[in-house]
């Protein structure tokens, strides 16, 4: 049998922690395998070789955050067959989003005494506001097993087992109890996209959404839970406000508590 | 409601041996000798599984002894609230069903059904071996055997058998307790499953906790059981003592916590399809799936194929799924439920009513989990009871078809 | 001499996005940019308003290699601030925590980002092809790491366990077991990495660094200690911004740090190291000892021995934790906020990572200042630069060039941390 030309990967960075490229890294069982099935060809966080474009598989890290991304990603939509997004900034615009919900303007005067030479946008958005995406894997960070998923699943041309259900599911699926029925504490987890596996939920802490919101999310009864549990407005603005901020419902949820706020 | 236990599907538990007790009889068996049958049953084999307190509740997971059962626990339980509290004696099972039901075992969250190695141009498939382990489930509750039983019509009638839940059930031995006190969500008096255990079990305990005296009095349920039963250091029961334990399991059916109305089910449902109530329940629902996952008779599953990254090596594995994912109901072109609305009335709809038709009883045995752990406390009694309340009219019912979808 | 130009426009194997320009003239340097292109995001600005609870979560995400670095950092200044003090096993189970990432982010530099220079390959991968037994063992190091992390953290990148006053869930005895095993193998394979990285042939490059890093009275430090430099330097976190100070430049989106009066110093492994010797395992030492090693390493090319020795080092500590490790009652302290500034470091695996906050008597941040290691390295490096190039001039530009980038891998630098703080002007959207 002849043998197939490797498909090329290429993995690209906007504004990020590198934390979900480097979620590539850390499969280290599945690294040098994988290498026999995929051409690594462009990766410069692992290595300074670079082979030319077009791609057939790209993974984006990252939110697009300065005109010069702005304008790159386009390039990067250009070179690439498959392109998926990776993690919280990349589908949501990640924690620096939170400069969204401000006048930039005002919040630089109030925190820099002398502004650089730096050119940056108002806002942080994910790159399916600027380019079309095939695939979008969540999480801050991802979870490393679902991309070696996605990238298997690229490689058979199948479609990959990542589910846009509740936390709660795979919490009940490894057993963990409840902690906001059994222990009061507040948990994001009926509203937060799945895969993280219940991490915190197994670690007696309430899910706090780095994977963003479910399919269906219903987080209006979930605030009205948390208030139950004696949650104030303040701490339901900050809850939705963080890693997935920038995500829609996340983002209205968090607006309407903040409206609340100066309603007094 | 009965729920007759088709012991015939069951395959025969080796030769009926001569033993001195007949199914039927009771025993007293003192408290500190329990650990004689946990001796009996671990002697043939068994791994133990039972109620034992972990994470602020109590589960059920591996036992070795009566010292891992939740003694001196029990349970308040309300709508989306559930919390361990001390109690005056030492009771091994004073407290009701916690977030764990026996499906965790029997159906397990997640199982690989088989996998497939590339051989050349074509490729070999091996098919899951059943697991033969023969295991002890310690504190069944009424409730739960019922849904045993209710999950045995599902996987073990018909044409198609699950072969790795037949293997389970077929080397499960179960210790029934009979409850001696109800939980704040239970109605299992209300479904006709409970709380006595009436079938389906090997062996029935009921505790009686007296200020000088704990014991048991012990039911024998098969063959099996008797025969165990006969080697533990038990004597007749006495009449005191029968009594005593009758009133165990009657105190605990006054106090259910609960109550649900279930003259003509099946009807009031299929006439209210388009009753406002789904919009009100709807409006609150999380669509988490917690009911569902916590519901020991849903059985709903998904099965997703995994490949490795060479392409050699292929696995289908079966996960428990929910009706009230998306993705459940997709089809071509999307997913025919695609309101809460529509997957909150399928789910109370195919419990309480499509149920009947599909497999001849209720697909609710009144266990009370999904209030429970419900985390904004959605109580399908409460929502049976706002329905039967301002039913509407067939005539009037503006219904899209059979199945509710408007 | 007709003047000549080293460019590399994106540096790799860094954690980041970076870029280098050195000008040359009369085999002078006389132009110099580290360029740092990773967009700004502000940290210290939306840190603002958000609860003291929220710090270690929030402030992980500045850097997926070393979030740890940043939980441990974020926790002693809250702890700091409302006088909590975290001792006995959970302060031990915080050390465990960071030698799982010290032994992660080490044997990603050592032989993913770094060994490949030595070897001539463009990455570990293609090293692999000729070196397979050696990657391997450098990703199942790795991962030894990463697993100590997952365990004690609950997942590799950004952990979900810690908080101030401790943690939210704490391992059994019995769990931490399983993970003993795998460390006496990743410290074997440690060991075999300080001999292995001693073999490789290393530049004749040294210089008289200002070496700064913690130092603790008993340990080799990680979450707690003075600074000091081999200068006399001996301070307490709190007086962290007395002695330092940051400068704007402008072709970086990065700070830069100085040391006031003394100017551009050094942290990271080979300051740890050449501060801490003495505070190294007797079986480190030896390592390093028969590794050709002194007390004090100058040659910022052998910081591949020196990341190995500590790698070794956190194998060596690691399993002594988990040996003299009873559980606790509680997996945290109790937490009280109040009012006032709370100063805290720790020793990142690139060196010291300093947080101060500012915060009212609800535990609200109202100000916060955070210096990663890779910002205060940034003058050394280009120090390093401009001595290193040219003496080297005649080699052929590819070469050349190569090295230059092998001279900033020296300092494992993690663009994403460094730049976290930028200044900015506000452009059009």
């Amino acid at each position: 049998m002849a043998k197939k030309q490797k498909p090329k990967l290429a993995v690209w960075k906007f504004a990020s922690c590198d934390g979900c490229q480097l979620s590539l890294l850390d499969c280290e069982d599945q690294l040098l395998p994988l290498t026999e099935r995929i051409d690594i060809a462009n990766f410069p966080e692992a290595s300074r070789a670079v082979v030319k474009g077009p791609y057939d598989l790209s993974l984006v890290e990252g939110s697009i955050s300065t005109p010069h991304d702005a304008e790159r990603i386009h390039q990067v939509r250009r070179a690439s067959k498959f392109l998926v997004t990776i993690g919280a900034c990349a589908t949501a615009g990640g924690i620096q989003a939170l400069r969204n919900f401000i006048d930039v303007k005002d919040f630089i005067s109030i925190v820099y005494a002398t502004p650089a030479y730096i050119d940056t946008l108002k806002k942080s958005t994910p790159i399916a506001e600027h380019i079309r995406v095939d695939f979008e894997l969540r999480g801050c960070p991802i979870n490393k097993e679902q991309l070696v998923e996605v990238v298997s699943a690229f490689l058979q041309g199948r479609k990959p087992n990542v589910r846009p259900h509740s936390v709660c599911m795979e919490c009940k699926r490894r057993g963990a109890v409840c902690v906001m029925v059994a222990h009061g504490t507040p948990c994001l987890g009926p509203v937060t996209h799945a895969g993280c596996g219940a991490l915190c939920p197994a670690y007696h802490r309430g899910c706090y959404g780095c994977f963003g919101p479910m399919e269906t999310p219903n987080t209006r009864e979930m605030s009205a839970a948390w208030e139950r549990l004696g949650v104030k407005q303040k701490d339901l603005v900050q809850i939705y406000r963080s890693f997935n901020a920038y995500a829609e419902p996340f983002y209205s949820e968090s607006r309407i508590h903040e409206s609340k706020i100066h309603q007094g | 409601m009965n729920f007759p236990l088709n012991r015939a599907m069951m395959a025969p538990r080796g030769s009926v041996t001569e033993t001195a007790l007949k199914v039927g009889t009771l025993r007293m068996l003192e408290g500190a000798s329990l650990d004689r049958l946990f001796g009996a049953l671990s002697k043939r084999g068994y791994r133990l599984l039972g109620p034992a307190v972990r994470e602020g509740a109590i589960v059920f997971d591996e036992i070795n002894s009566a010292a891992d059962l939740p003694a001196g626990w029990t349970d308040e339980q309300e709508g989306g609230t559930y919390r361990l509290k001390k109690r005056s004696d030492d009771a091994l099972f004073g407290y009701a069903v916690g977030p764990h039901s026996w499906k965790k075992f029997l159906h397990p969250p997640a199982e690989r059904l088989w996998q497939a190695d590339r051989k050349g141009k074509t490729f070999e498939v091996t098919e899951e071996k059943p697991d033969t382990q023969k295991t002890a489930f310690i504190g069944v509750r009424s409730c739960d055997l019922h849904a045993i039983a209710i999950q045995d019509k599902v996987f073990l009638n018909g044409y198609y058998v699950d072969p790795l839940y037949k293997a389970r059930r077929e080397h499960a031995f179960i210790v029934a307790v009979n409850c001696g006190q109800a939980g704040g969500t239970c109605f299992c008096v209300s479904m006709g499953a409970g709380p006595k255990a009436a079938a389906g079990f090997d062996l029935a305990l009921t505790e009686v906790c007296e200020p000088e005296r704990h014991y048991f009095v012990v039911e024998a349920g098969t063959d099996l059981g008797a025969e165990i039963l006969a080697e533990l250091p038990g004597r007749e029961v006495e009449g005191r003592e029968k009594a005593a334990a009758e009133d165990t399991v009657a105190s605990a059916a006054q106090q259910m916590g609960r109550y649900m109305d279930t003259t003509n089910i099946k009807e009031l449902l299929y006439q209210n399809y388009a009753h406002p109530r789904w919009d009100t329940v709807a409006a609150r629902c999380l669509t988490c799936a917690n009911c569902t996952m916590v519901c020991p008779t849903c059985f709903c599953t998904t099965v997703e194929d995994v490949t490795d990254l060479q392409g050699e090596h292929a696995e289908r594995w079966q996960k428990w799924d929910s009706c009230f994912t998306k993705d459940f109901s997709y089809i071509h072109g999307g997913s025919i439920r695609a309101t809460s609305k529509a997957r909150y009335r399928q789910w109370m709809t195919h419990k309480l009513a499509t149920w009947f038709d599909q497999f001849g009883t209720s697909g609710c045995v009144g266990c009370g989990r999904c209030i429970t752990w419900c985390p904004v406390a959605i109580d399908i009694t409460e929502e049976v009871r706002a329905i039967r309340q301002a039913p509407q009219s067939p005539k009037s019912s503006p219904v899209g078809d059979k199945y509710g979808n408007s | 001499m007709k003047a000549k130009s080293i460019k590399v426009d994106y540096l790799a194997r860094v954690e980041g996005e970076g870029g280098l320009y050195i000008k040359v003239k009369d085999r002078q340097v006389v132009g110099f940019k580290l360029r740092i292109f990773e967009p700004p995001r502000f940290f210290e600005a939306f840190l603002r308003g958000r609860s003291f609870r929220e710090a270690p979560d929030i402030t992980a995400r500045i850097c997926g290699i070393c979030p740890v670095a940043y939980q441990m950092s974020a926790v002693h200044a809250m702890e700091n601030a409302f006088d909590v003090k975290v001792d006995g096993p959970l302060r031990a189970l915080r050390r465990l925590l960071y030698c799982g990432e010290w032994i992660e982010s080490h044997a990603l530099h050592i032989y993913m980002l770094h060994a490949p220079d030595f070897l001539g390959y463009a990455d570990a991968i293609q090293m692999a092809r000729d070196h397979g037994d050696v990657v391997q063992q450098g990703l199942s190091l790795k991962k030894a790491g990463n697993e100590l992390v997952a365990l004690v953290g609950g997942r590799e990148i950004h952990p979900i366990n810690v908080r101030v006053g401790g943690f939210y869930k704490v391992p059994g005895k019995r769990e931490l077991a399983p993970m003993a095993e795998k460390l006496k193998r990743a410290r074997d394979v440690a060991l075999e990495t300080v001999r292995w990285t001693a073999k490789l042939r290393f530049p004749e490059f040294e210089r008289d660094y200002l070496f700064v890093a913690m130092r603790h009275p008993d340990e080799y430090p990680f979450n707690e200690g003075h600074l000091v430099s081999n200068h006399g330097l001996d301070i307490a976190a709190r007086d962290y911004e007395k002695h330092f100070a940051e400068e704007h430049v402008e072709h970086s989106h990065a700070l830069h740090s100085v040391l006031r009066g003394a100017g551009p110093y050094f942290v990271g492994p080979m300051a740890r190291y050449s501060l801490n010797f003495d505070r190294l395992s007797p079986l480190a030492q030896e390592a390093a000892r028969q590794a050709g090693l002194g007390p004090v390493c100058r040659n910022p090319f052998q910081s591949i021995i020196v990341r190995s020795v500590e790698t070794l080092y956190a194998c060596d500590e690691a399993l002594r934790i988990i040996d003299e490790y009873e559980m606790p009652e509680s997996p945290a302290v109790e937490v009280q906020p109040r009012a006032g500034s709370g100063f805290g470091w720790s020793e990142a695996p690139r060196g010291t990572l300093y947080h101060r906050y500012r915060l009212d008597d609800q535990g609200v941040i109202l100000d916060a200042k955070i210096v990663p290691p890779t910002s205060q390295n940034q003058k050394v490096i280009e120090q390093d630069l401009r001595e290193f190039v040219p003496e080297r001039l005649d080699l052929p530009a590819d070469k050349l060039r190569w090295q230059c980038e092998q001279a900033i891998r020296n300092y494992d630098p993690c663009i994403s941390c460094s730049t976290h703080f930028l200044k900015l002007e506000i452009d059009r959207e």
